[in-house]
């Protein structure tokens, strides 16, 4: 009987039901759309921010301080603490291993530069590190970082160095003042040892790096006496967007939210991870780009968050309008009802029923087309479609029932408290 | 033995008109009880205090023991389920559900619904050929029959009905009354709100209001017979 007088009022007035249903999928369109863009855009963004170069900075906890001038490292290579290569390995062991996508060790080195078939010798930086090199992880697999992941951005006039060949890339600004080009050969001399390099490309970072001469690591080891060493690591880790909770003391946090700080890849957690599993290490957050995209992030998600809201809202105001007339249209049925013994609560039933059927069909319309929304609002702002998250469909239907339950909640309320006698008279 | 309606100086207000004024009276186990009394006479409003779809303003009235005053909502719901069966001048069908759905529609609401007992009570109204039938493909009489099965099917202590012939013609109204007739022999309590003298003199007894007072009690010569 209870589904026979549900499936019959959508018999009746079919036009009023769609006109729901269709006010129901809009709204859950726009919130798939919303959310779809709102998960997707935090991985995005920070994977566009990644690009910008790395968000963590790993040096020897006991390291004296820098003395660098027009940035150039003037300690002696025995001067303050170096850490060791063999280690870097861990870093794909921590929590959150799957979010630090890319490290790169440094090891700066003051060193004597002569071009071939030149005298003069010119005092230079030289900055040893990564490319593209293959870390073996503690668990066996092998895992391939280098500039390559932290700062791909970098642009090389011809190509950048191979890890294991005699070949270094010169910065831009001492290319032009040492005449360097790709395909020319340069001495470097440092404490009594040296090398022949041959430069493969004229890198431009806009940093210090325009002033050096990059080269791979394990040259650069050799040359300070250093071997399987290295002074600073930069590390490019996927982060949350800091927040008031994350900027607090983990000493002074309580076991459950100090497990919810752990388990949250904010920068402060993901650095105290790093620190748990190099021993003998400083980790800093490089705040100026995770401050940035932290703002970035929150902005873009509270607007997202308005236009769902603001979605929602429309369509529970349209779903509350269409079923406030239906109630008064069937007040003498709903009177009726009351009169034969039928309680508040089963009148409301066979609303709420025909609600929830509406938020079903809604809801899953509302899904699709949010979804082809959503892939077009992807591709105009990444470039590619957001990947399909089909989490989000019982999340958008349960979104949906709740709509259609609040929208209509008014006339429900109505339609449990109309009084039969006064309905029974026609009044 | 206890009456099963008793009605002591009951009072309805709607906020300075008196509908109902003092009225006592009592009805036993199987009378058949017209109710009569010119427009505004407070019949419709005493039928509606009796079968719980409103609240007296003062007085007592009792039906099977339940003093519907002291009733809350949830009671007065079960209340109107259990022991009350409605028949109104308008018939109130559901438009969209057939003869048999309306009959089972009391049943959804009093306990669970029983196809072959629905029908049973459709046959006793003599409607076995048109339990598909929705209320537009029904005559006015045959409607009115639907209403009488409907509010038969729970087994009620009160049939209560508001003018059931008001809206018939003269062959409907008589079939309507040979069913009360009926029914009142099979030994059900009946209160008829009614203009009809007709049906008045079918009845035990005639409670007469008049301007919410009750005027008089009588009894019909036939019943007298």
């Amino acid at each position: 009987m209870f589904l026979r007088i549900v499936s019959d009022s959508f018999t009746r007035k079919p036009r009023r039901k769609v006109l729901t249903a269709a006010a129901l999928a809009l709204g859950m369109a726009v919130a798939t759309a919303t959310l779809e863009v709102a998960l997707d855009v935090g991985d995005r963004l920070a994977r566009e921010f990644r690009s910008l170069g790395a968000n963590l900075l790993v040096t020897p906890a006991s390291d004296t301080l820098p003395l660098e001038i027009g940035g150039v490292d003037y300690r002696p290579v025995d001067a303050g603490a170096y850490l060791p290569v063999s280690d870097l390995g861990k870093l794909k062991t921590i929590f959150w291993r799957n979010n630090v996508v890319g490290f790169a060790p440094f090891l700066d080195v003051p060193v004597s530069i002569s071009s071939s078939g030149s005298q003069e010798i010119s005092h230079e930086e030289m900055i040893g590190t990564w490319y593209s090199h293959s870390v073996t992880v503690p668990d066996g697999s092998a895992f391939t970082t280098g500039i390559s992941a932290t700062d791909p951005w970098w642009h090389v006039d011809g190509r950048w160095f191979s890890d294991a060949a005699e070949e270094g890339v010169a910065g831009a600004a001492l290319a032009q003042r040492l005449n360097l080009r790709a395909g020319s050969q340069i001495k470097i001399d440092a404490d009594g040892h040296s090398r022949t390099l041959t430069i493969t490309g004229i890198v431009s970072t806009g940093g210090r790096e325009d002033n050096s001469i990059l080269a791979p690591l394990e040259i650069a080891q050799e040359l300070a006496g250093r071997p399987g060493e290295y002074r600073r690591l930069l590390v490019s880790a996927l982060t949350k967007p800091a927040d008031s909770f994350s900027e607090r003391d983990p000493s002074t946090m309580t076991p459950v939210e100090y497990d919810r700080w752990y388990c949250s890849p904010y920068i402060s957690s993901i650095s105290h991870q790093i620190q748990q599993q190099l021993p003998g290490v400083e980790v800093r957050a490089i705040r100026q780009v995770a401050e940035g995209e932290g703002r970035i992030l929150t902005r873009v998600s509270g607007l997202m968050w308005i236009v769902t809201i603001a979605a929602l809202f429309a369509a529970a105001l349209a779903v509350g309008a269409t079923s406030a007339t239906t109630v008064l249209e069937r007040r003498s049925e709903i009177g009726l009802m009351k009169a034969l013994g039928a309680s508040r609560r089963a009148v409301s039933a066979f609303f709420v029923a025909e609600q929830l059927f509406l938020a079903l069909v809604g809801g899953v319309l509302g899904y699709a087309l949010g979804i082809v929304l959503a892939r077009e609002l992807g591709i105009g702002i990444f470039g590619t479609a957001p990947e399909l998250r089909w989490i989000l469909l019982p999340i958008v239907l349960v979104l949906a029932a709740v709509v259609a339950l609040l929208g209509s909640l008014l006339p429900l309320g109505r339609a449990s408290r109309v009084d039969p006698a006064p309905v029974l008279r026609g009044e | 033995m206890v009456p099963l309606v008793q009605v002591e100086k009951l009072e309805k207000r709607f906020g300075e008109v008196c509908a109902l004024d003092r009225v006592t009276f009592e009805v036993e186990a199987g009378e058949w009880i017209a109710i009569m009394g010119p427009s505004g006479s407070g019949k419709t409003t005493l039928i509606n205090i009796l079968g719980g779809l409103d609240h007296p303003s003062a007085g007592r009235v009792v039906v099977d023991g339940l003093e519907i005053g002291n009733l809350g909502e949830r009671e007065l719901t079960r209340y109107r389920a259990d022991k009350i069966g409605f028949v109104f001048q308008q018939f109130h069908l559901v438009p969209y559900l057939t003869a048999l759905e309306n009959v089972m529609l009391a049943q959804y609401f009093h306990s669970i619904t029983d196809e072959k007992e629905a029908a049973q009570a459709l046959g006793r109204v003599g409607l076995s050929d048109r339990l598909t039938h929705v209320p537009a493909e029904l005559s006015g009489g045959e409607q009115q029959r639907v209403a009488i099965a409907r509010a038969l099917i729970n087994q009620p202590k009160v049939i209560l009905a508001d003018e059931p012939t008001g809206n018939l013609d003269e062959a409907n109204e008589a079939v309507v009354l040979k069913l009360l007739r009926e029914l009142h022999d099979a030994g059900h309590t009946i209160l008829v709100v009614t203009h009809s003298q007709a049906i008045g003199n079918l009845a035990d007894r005639r409670v007469e209001l008049e301007h919410g007072r009750l005027a008089r009690i009588t009894v019909p010569s036939m019943a007298k017979e």
